[in-house]
């Protein structure tokens, strides 16, 4: 009976161990695919990407990566975030845990901290107005999201947020608002959808498709709406309200975003830049 | 047959008559802008919005059919992040979601039954039922967006 029951024991503290394991790795997999990001920068024609926390740029038709120095006092932080005005390409915003909001008006070659009236510094989102340069959104972490009319000099709080965490938001002109547009935010089991007002968080259609890592919309047509998930691409032609599975051939993008002209960029789970001119049925590796 | 009918009857003559009563009665002449402003919003307003302007179930849910409940007015609900400007014309015009697939407005309009010093009445009424710092927080929308030029002082 004893050696039963010593066995049972073994077999219970091996599964136990083999499941945390596991948890960690999961968790530690979530947590590297998290921290890429990739922003289309429309006026100049670039693409950012968020890898290893560094920030690296690259014209749409380029090979290199460029990578941009940041501010010395954000080393310790997690960049998260890059965001750049629609008319004006010198301006660079980025954003992450530890590190708050900072913005280059010279393309990246010196920075500004812009948390004075921020209440911490663990930012995990930040978008710029699609048409309003000056207006900025910054998710902050365990509080809710807020807002800047003058650049990010100062912040005022507009709102709690979906109550999941929120690792993406992304702002659309996408017509029907009450005010100037919506925020799109993205959590790891839903793309969640709110006029700017902040007149309550509406989910968007039904995804079955595991993780939820990303969305992109097209800049001349705003109701075309791609969100990529862990399982492949889907797309909604109402603004989120309805999805449809892209018929492709499956390939996992981690992060997103859209050329005015309808260029689908993606970064894999590697960080490796992807790239579609089907609407995302199919996909080149534009730097191979 | 004869007590269906005699139900119907009533029940439209109540209606009709109680609505016209009620449209009829005028404000007493000592009545303040805000107590006016409660009285419209108990008539016309708070059937669907509550008596208080408090919670009203799953009001951020909407329906299959894209429909939103009327929303609380108090400090829980959105009212007060919205400018002088945008509450008249939600109150006058009546709004659509945009994601409503039915004929029905999700807010109706209210220019036709309220003249526009009422509804300026009824959103003042409103800002009763805010925190201070929402109030703080709607003025300053309202500074670059306040009523229309057309309501009378």
């Amino acid at each position: 009976m004893r050696h039963i029951m010593s066995r049972f024991l073994r077999v219970f503290l091996l599964a136990g161990l083999a499941a945390v394991s596991f948890g960690i790795a999961s968790t530690a997999l979530a947590a590297e695919e998290g921290l890429l990001s990739l922003h289309y920068d429309v006026t100049g024609k670039r693409l950012f990407k968020i890898e290893a926390n560094q920030l690296f740029q690259r014209t749409d038709e380029g090979m290199a990566w460029n990578p941009i120095p940041l501010p010395e006092d954000v080393a310790g932080g997690q960049l998260l975030a890059v965001s750049i005005p629609s008319t004006d390409p010198q301006t660079l915003y980025i954003a992450g845990t530890s590190m708050g909001v900072q913005r280059s008006t010279d393309n990246g070659e010196t920075w500004q901290a812009l948390n004075d009236t921020l209440p911490s510094q663990e930012v995990t989102a930040l978008t710029v107005h699609r048409r309003q340069d000056g207006i900025l959104y910054a998710q902050l972490a365990n509080d809710g999201i807020y807002q800047s009319e003058d650049a990010g000099t100062t912040w005022k709080k507009m709102d709690s947020g979906p109550s999941q965490t929120v690792n993406r938001i992304i702002h659309s002109d996408m017509e029907g608002s009450m005010q100037t547009g919506w925020l799109y935010a993205v959590s790891d089991d839903a793309v969640r959808l709110s006029m700017d007002c902040f007149c309550g968080w509406r989910p968007t259609g039904g995804l079955d498709a595991g993780r939820v890592y990303d969305v992109a919309y097209n800049l001349g047509d705003p109701k075309r709406v791609y969100v990529a998930t862990q399982q492949s691409l889907w797309s909604s032609n109402s603004g989120g309200q309805e999805w449809q599975r892209v018929e492709g051939d499956d390939t996992v993008l981690v992060a997103l975003t859209l050329s005015p002209e309808g260029t689908l960029y993606g970064l894999n789970h590697k960080g490796e830049l992807l790239q579609s001119e089907d609407e995302g049925q199919s996909w080149t590796y534009p730097d191979a | 047959m004869r007590k269906r009918w005699f139900f119907i009857t009533s029940w439209l003559i109540l209606s009709v008559g109680g609505q016209a009563m009620a449209e009829a009665t005028p404000p007493s002449s000592n009545t303040s802008p805000l107590e006016e402003g409660e009285r419209v919003y108990r008539q016309y307003c708070s059937s669907c919005h509550g008596k208080e302007g408090q919670d009203m179930p799953n009001w951020v849910e909407q329906n299959a059919l894209g429909e939103l409940p009327a929303p609380p007015h108090g400090p829980e609900g959105h009212t007060w992040k919205h400018s002088d400007a945008m509450l008249y014309r939600i109150v006058a015009e009546g709004w659509r979601d945009p994601w409503n697939k039915t004929d029905r407005l999700t807010m109706p309009a209210f220019q036709d039954v309220l003249a526009p010093t009422k509804i300026r009445d009824v959103v003042n009424y409103l800002k009763t039922l805010w925190t201070q710092e929402q109030r703080d927080h709607q003025a300053n929308e309202s500074e670059e967006e306040p009523f229309p030029d057309t309501v009378p002082e």
